[in-house]
Parts: C-alpha cells; sequence; structure tokens
C-alpha cells in the first residue's frame, strides 16, 4: 500500500484538478487503473434482480472495451459492477469509505473474496489512513470522490435517499457525463433514478454503448435485444416458473425443456429461493 | 409348615418365562429365570437390569403379597437372559413375578406366553410401551400368546397373536392355572383414516409447486418451498397428507410400533390408519427431533416413518439441528447411542420444508419492497449447510397469486392426484419388490444406473448437464431418480426429455 500526495505523478490527474483533492490518497494495488480511462458504476446496496444483471452486464462490457469501472466496494449494486468487471476481464476501482487495512480485516460476506481480486486486478482506494474506522460522513465523501476519479457516471438504481445520489450530484458539479438506468416505477430502488431522469439531470442509459460514446469510444453492444422469449421474460427481473410459463405461454413440459437448455448454457440460474434469474 | 413342604415339592428348581427386551425398535427375547434357594432371606435381579428393573424387586415383592401369594422367605435370585446387554424399562415386572410364583410352586404350569407389563403394588397390571415391537419379535420367536395389561391388548393382538389383556396378577395365576380361563382379544381395525384438513382442490394456482408435491409424494423425494409469507407454503405442505398412499400391512406395524414405543397411540386402535404428518415446531431440540434421551426415545424423524416430516420456517431451525437430519435423510434410520445402550429406530420420510425468501420474507413480492441487504440475505440462506440443501431434490417458489388467478376453475382435487401417486407407487414397488425398499427416492445407486434409462434425446440433455459441472454425481443421480418419478407419474418406462427437464429445472443452482 501507498499513499500518494497530489505532487507524486502516480497521482490520479483527475482528482489533481479537485479544489480540494485528497492529501493523500491510499492505494493498494495498481495505481495505474487510476489514470486510465474509466467509468463509474453505482447504486442502491437494495438492489433488485434487474440492478444486479444491469450493473454486472454493463461493467463487463466497460471491461471489454479496456475501460476501468469505479466504483464503491458497498454491497449490492456497487458489488455487482465490481464483479462484472472482474468476470469480463478487465480492471477496477473501488473507492472504500474507510481504512483500507481495517476494511480488509473486518468485511464479511460476499464482499470478502471480492476485495482481494480488485487489488489483484486494479486497487483499492482511501482518502483516509489505513485504521479509519467507518463513519457516515467519510461515506458521502468517498461517493464525491468517486464521481471525481470516472470520466463518466452510471446510477443503476437508486432509491430517495441512496448515497449513489450524492455521486450523481457530484458528477452534475463536475460536468462529467450522467447516466442513469430507467427502472419500473413503483419499485422503490428505482425512485431516485427516475427521478434524476425525470428532472433531466441524467441522461437514460439504453445500452452500454452510450456509456462507451460518452468516452469516445467505438460502438461495443453487450445488451442485445434478446431473441429467446424466456430471456426476455426474465429481463425485468427474477420469476417462477408459473409466472414464467403464463408470460412464454408455454406448456409444462415445453418450459421444463427451454428452461433447462438455458440453464445449461449458463444463462439462466435458479435463485435460492427457487426463482429463476437471467444470467446474461 | 406342611404346606410349604407340600409347595416345595410342585415347585421347580428353576422357572422360566418369557420376555422381551427392546432397545429402540430392536428387539430380543429375554427369558426371566428365576431360582429359590435356601439361605438368608434376599431377592436379587441380575443380568444387566438398568434402575427401573432393579426396582421391579419392590413392586413384585408388594404385588405378590397383594394378590394373596406369598413372598418366600429365602434366596431369591432372578436372571435376564442372555445377561451380555443391559435391559431398560418396566415391562419385565409380570415376568419376574410368574417366574418367581412359579419357582415357589404356587403357579403349578408354566405360562406359555410373553409376560409383558408392569406391576402396580397391589397386583393390578400396568400398561408399557412398546408392546407392538416387541410381540412382533416373539411372533417371529414362535411364543405366539401374550400376556398384557387391558390396555396394551389391542395392541398385542394388533399382529395376530392371542393377545390377554388381565386386570391383576392374581387373573394371570387364574388363566395359567386353568381355572378362569380368559379369551383373546379379537385383533383390532385399522384407525380410520383421519379426513385430511387441506385438499389440493382448496388451493389455488400454484401449478408446479403443486406438481413437485406430487413428485414428492409419489417419489419420496425432499422439498423446500420457499415464498413470501401468507402465499400459501403451509397449505401445500400440508395437502401432502392427503396425496399420500394407503400403508402396506407391514408398513403399518413398523410405523406403529415406533409411535408404541414412544407411547403415542390410541389404546383401541393400535394401527395408524394413515401415513403420519409430523410437524415439529422450529424450536425443537436435537432431542425432539432425531431422538434420545434415557431410555432413547424416537424423535420426529422416527415418527415420521413412513410419512412425512413437514419443517416449516426451516431456516429459524438451529443450524445445529438441522444438520443432524443429514444421518436419517441418508441412511433411513437414526441410531442413538447412550452409555451402555444404542437404539436403532426406523427414519425413511418424506421431507417438506418451507422458509421465507429472505429476513424480511418479501424478496420477490409484488405486494411489499423487500428491505433486506444482500449480506443479510445471503447469511439467512446460509443457515441451511451446502450437505443439507445437496439433500433437498426439489426447490420450489410458491409466489404471491394474483387475485384473477385465486379464481380459477378446474383445480385437481388431492383423490385425482392420488390415484396418479399410487398407479406410480405400484410401478416403483414393482421394480423394488424383493429389496424391501418401495420408492424412487431410496433407489441405491447400481438401481439408478439401471432402471432409470433415458430416452435417447433426454440422453443428451443429461450430457449436457453433466459436462457443464452444475451436478455433482451423487447432485446427478437424484436428479435421476426425480425424473425416474416423473416418468412414473406419467407411466412411462424410459425418462423422457420433459421428465428430466422437470427434475433439472427444480435443481438448477448456481
Amino acid at each position: 500500500m501507498i499513499a500518494v500526495t497530489p505532487s507524486d505523478p502516480r497521482y490520479p490527474p483527475r482528482l489533481r484538478h479537485l479544489a480540494r483533492p485528497p492529501d493523500p490518497l491510499w492505494v493498494a494495488g495498481d495505481e495505474t487503473a487510476l489514470a486510465a480511462r474509466s467509468v463509474a458504476i453505482v447504486g442502491t446496496r437494495r438492489m433488485t434482480g434487474y440492478g444486479e444483471r444491469v450493473a454486472r452486464e454493463i461493467a463487463g462490457a466497460c471491461a471489454e472495451a479496456n475501460v476501468v469501472v469505479v466504483s464503491g466496494l458497498a454491497q449490492g449494486i456497487d458489488s455487482a459492477a465490481h464483479r462484472g468487471a472482474l468476470d469480463g476481464g478487465g480492471r477496477t476501482v473501488a473507492v472504500l469509505g474507510e481504512g483500507i487495512t481495517l476494511f480488509l480485516a473486518t468485511v464479511r460476506g460476499r464482499r470478502r473474496p471480492l476485495a482481494p481480486r480488485i487489488r489483484a486486478r486494479g486497487a483499492l482506494v482511501s482518502q483516509y489512513a489505513p485504521t479509519f474506522c467507518a463513519q457516515p460522513w467519510a461515506f458521502a465523501k468517498r461517493n464525491a470522490t468517486i464521481a471525481a476519479l470516472a470520466e463518466v457516471v452510471l446510477v443503476v438504481e437508486a432509491g430517495e435517499q441512496s448515497g449513489a445520489l450524492i455521486t450523481a450530484a457530484e458528477a452534475r458539479r463536475l460536468g462529467r457525463p450522467l447516466f442513469a438506468v430507467p427502472g419500473p416505477l413503483g419499485s422503490a430502488a428505482s425512485v431516485g433514478t427516475n427521478a434524476l431522469l425525470a428532472s433531466g439531470e441524467a441522461r437514460a442509459l439504453v445500452s452500454a454503448d452510450a456509456l462507451l460514446n460518452a468516452l469516445g469510444l467505438g460502438r461495443h453492444s453487450a445488451i442485445t435485444s434478446p431473441v429467446d422469449p424466456i430471456l426476455e421474460a426474465l429481463a425485468g427481473g427474477d420469476l417462477d416458473a408459473d409466472a414464467l410459463r403464463r408470460r412464454v405461454r408455454a406448456t409444462e413440459d415445453e418450459l421444463a425443456d427451454r428452461l433447462m437448455r438455458l440453464v445449461l448454457a449458463g444463462h439462466v440460474t435458479q435463485t435460492p429461493d427457487g426463482r429463476y434469474r437471467r444470467h446474461s | 409348615m406342611s404346606t410349604a413342604v407340600a409347595s416345595q415339592q410342585t415347585a421347580r428348581s428353576v422357572a422360566r418365562v418369557s420376555a422381551c427386551a427392546l432397545w429402540g425398535l430392536e428387539s430380543a427375547m429375554v427369558t426371566v429365570e428365576a431360582d429359590v434357594a435356601n439361605g438368608l432371606p434376599s431377592f436379587t435381579v441380575v443380568g444387566m437390569p438398568d434402575a427401573a428393573v432393579s426396582e421391579a424387586r419392590e413392586r413384585v415383592r408388594a404385588a405378590i403379597r397383594n394378590s394373596g401369594f406369598e413372598f418366600p422367605l429365602r434366596r431369591v435370585v432372578v436372571n435376564l437372559a442372555p445377561a451380555e446387554r443391559r435391559k431398560e424399562g418396566t415391562g419385565f415386572d409380570l415376568a419376574i413375578a410368574l417366574g418367581v410364583l412359579r419357582a415357589t410352586g404356587q403357579v403349578t404350569r408354566d405360562a406359555d406366553a410373553l409376560c409383558l407389563a408392569e406391576l402396580a403394588l397391589d397386583g393390578t397390571l400396568r400398561p408399557v410401551r412398546g408392546v407392538m415391537a416387541r410381540v412382533r419379535r416373539a411372533v417371529l420367536a414362535g411364543v405366539s400368546a401374550a400376556f398384557v395389561a387391558p390396555e396394551n391388548a389391542a395392541e398385542a393382538a394388533a399382529l395376530g397373536t392371542d393377545a390377554f389383556g388381565f386386570a391383576s396378577l392374581r387373573d394371570v395365576v387364574e388363566h395359567v392355572e386353568g381355572r378362569v380361563r380368559q379369551s383373546p382379544s379379537p385383533m383390532p381395525r385399522p384407525a380410520q383414516r383421519p379426513p385430511h384438513p387441506v385438499d389440493l382442490a382448496d388451493i389455488a394456482g400454484h401449478e408446479t409447486p403443486k406438481r413437485a408435491l406430487e413428485v414428492a409424494a409419489a417419489g419420496g423425494h425432499s422439498l423446500l418451498f420457499v415464498g413470501p409469507p401468507g402465499t400459501g407454503k403451509t397449505l401445500l405442505a400440508r395437502a401432502i397428507a392427503s396425496l399420500l398412499p394407503a400403508f402396506d400391512p407391514d408398513e403399518a406395524i413398523v410405523a406403529s410400533a415406533v409411535h408404541s414405543v414412544a407411547g403415542l397411540i390410541d389404546p383401541e386402535r393400535p394401527l395408524l390408519g394413515a401415513r403420519p404428518f409430523r410437524a415439529p415446531h422450529h424450536t425443537a431440540s436435537h432431542l425432539a427431533l432425531v431422538g434420545g434421551g434415557s431410555p432413547p426415545r424416537p424423535g420426529e424423524v422416527s415418527l415420521a416413518h413412513g410419512g412425512a416430516l413437514f419443517l416449516d420456517e426451516l431456516a429459524e431451525f438451529s443450524p445445529s439441528v438441522l444438520d443432524t437430519l443429514r444421518e436419517p435423510l441418508e441412511e433411513g434410520a437414526v441410531t442413538i447411542s447412550r452409555a451402555g445402550t444404542t437404539a436403532t429406530y426406523p427414519a425413511r420420510f418424506t421431507l417438506v420444508a418451507a422458509m421465507n425468501p429472505c429476513p424480511c420474507g418479501h424478496a420477490g413480492d409484488p405486494a411489499e419492497q423487500c428491505t433486506c441487504l444482500p449480506d443479510a440475505v445471503d447469511r439467512y440462506h446460509a443457515r441451511l449447510s451446502g450437505p443439507l440443501l445437496d439433500r433437498i431434490d426439489l426447490r420450489v417458489h410458491v409466489p404471491r397469486i394474483a387475485y384473477e388467478e385465486l379464481r380459477e376453475d378446474g383445480r385437481e382435487a388431492s383423490r385425482t392426484v392420488r390415484e396418479r401417486v399410487i398407479a406410480a407407487r405400484e410401478r416403483m414397488t414393482a421394480r423394488l419388490a424383493g429389496t424391501g425398499r418401495r420408492c424412487n427416492a431410496e433407489l441405491s445407486v447400481g438401481e439408478v444406473r439401471r432402471h432409470c434409462r433415458l430416452a435417447s434425446e433426454a440422453e443428451a440433455l443429461a450430457a449436457e448437464a453433466m459436462r457443464g459441472r452444475r451436478l455433482s454425481a451423487r447432485g446427478f443421480h437424484r436428479v435421476l431418480r426425480v425424473a425416474r418419478t416423473v416418468a412414473d407419474l406419467a407411466g412411462s418406462d424410459e425418462i423422457r426429455t420433459a421428465d428430466l427437464a422437470f427434475a433439472l429445472m427444480l435443481r438448477a443452482q448456481a
């Protein structure tokens, strides 16, 4: 782990232009990832199956285009974005709201194996000393740093009070292109993103191309319109077998057969609660 | 003095009476030997008696005196042979008393019957637990009569033996001496099949969960319902009782014997009329679930033998308690070891479990927003260990049903589904004839290979499933067993693609 100051050549150039850049910035991993072309993908911790898939797919598309995915390594959308980038073979940067050493020692759950992967294929970054203990206000400042570190910001899902909206506001202030993923009306996880779209603060994201175009990169389609009606039915979120069968108007036997072929091809998995989730 | 000398002349030096010892459902004939010799007055019971058997001395002494007989003021030794295993319980009282009376010549004929009752101090016979299992052992050993308390008479008669229910020790002696002969109790009728509280026709929608329930009922596969609260998981699970086929006579005897050991049968109708449906609460302990204690009692898994065990709110059970289910799910039996004794109880049941999708219960619920963080949901599911989940064959989501579907007609009644289940069971038992096993969940690996023949197109799907590394070898065998049941329900000899696909679909975890 190193601590870089704004005068250091390894200091992320995009942070150097800030009025009050983080000084020093603690970096564990590959510091060149901080200077590379990058997109921030952020969102709520209480994500839906739909948000998880979109975050993962967009991050995967960025990875393919050799764009670094920056996020906050929180549960939910942030983790899905990091995972999508790593699974797509790309690099990713996690900006933490607490000390790096403390985080690595205390993190539990799905993020525990994720953190070392990010460190190996990108960097863990924090504006706080290695043993700094998490404070609510620190996360707000971290959210602003995410916006500053990336060239483009995408909010996948955000509730009314989501911290991702701080990143969005900071992106607006810094003049970074801001995108939001439109969500279903009535879904608590999309209230914030839909509000960003309604007020015109963010542009609606309809494919990964738009995001990459904002970086001046050529088209690169990841979200193609699915041909399989089952995948299409699952695009809006997880469904149980009966709901799925009604949506695609199949008999029980037909559905089982077609669904199984999609599962075996890796396009669909069964969730722990017994529903079916689209995977790609 | 002269009467004592006279009675000694007709006395045998050593009297023998048949009794039976029970460890779990394992039983062994015990010969109670009584010897009365000259010496300082004493009364000793040898042959590994436990505390309850040793205390029999005091009950027997009082019962003999209070029944108008004489307890010898001599040296009395009673041996429970074979002497190598510990004997438990109070069921030896009657046999010891008869042995003493026979050895002292107060009874002049041998009692050619299994003697199985506890004695009250006034000589009244009291019922004991586990009569059915012991009478069954006696029948196998060629003892065709049983002397029991009146409360146990129906239970002993259920197995076709000449069961005599005697009110008191006096009555037993009168009968043995041939002075007042009693007639054996009539064979009891099996208990009525209780009316099922839930019929499938009461449940709207839920086609896939219902089909999974049918498959579980037919093949004995374990099933997990996951869904938000109030969507009918419990109702569905309870409906399995209405789908299970009737007991075969020998299955009924084993299941009833377990209930008899637990002291849970109706004394008038000792044979279970319907397959058991057990639903222990999620606060259940190890002891309650798999059995134990001293003497070892059967737990819920054994009481559910031959029927269904329903665990509602599966994730709320203590994880260590749930892990004890692995042995019965794999072996179909539970062995409880306690200092000096081991007891084995059968435990082959269909596991039906239900749980919420997340701690708040609303993940995937269109009516409510889930408020759980992803890690909390993970932790909730992690309460079920991998090895336990691996043994769950069918995982089905039970969604909230829209109002329009509630009015849907043409719902199948349990009776119709049960007919299909019975037909499928018949195919299974024919296939497993002579193995003592009955349904597809019990197929051995070799039998899976032999009986789960795949149609040629299904073969390709199976190969793909194995290649994709999505299934372990064990997981794949479990899928094949389920697919076999789906095909049996459709009356097909071969497993078709749709059968295999249905089995795979409900086990499609990443």
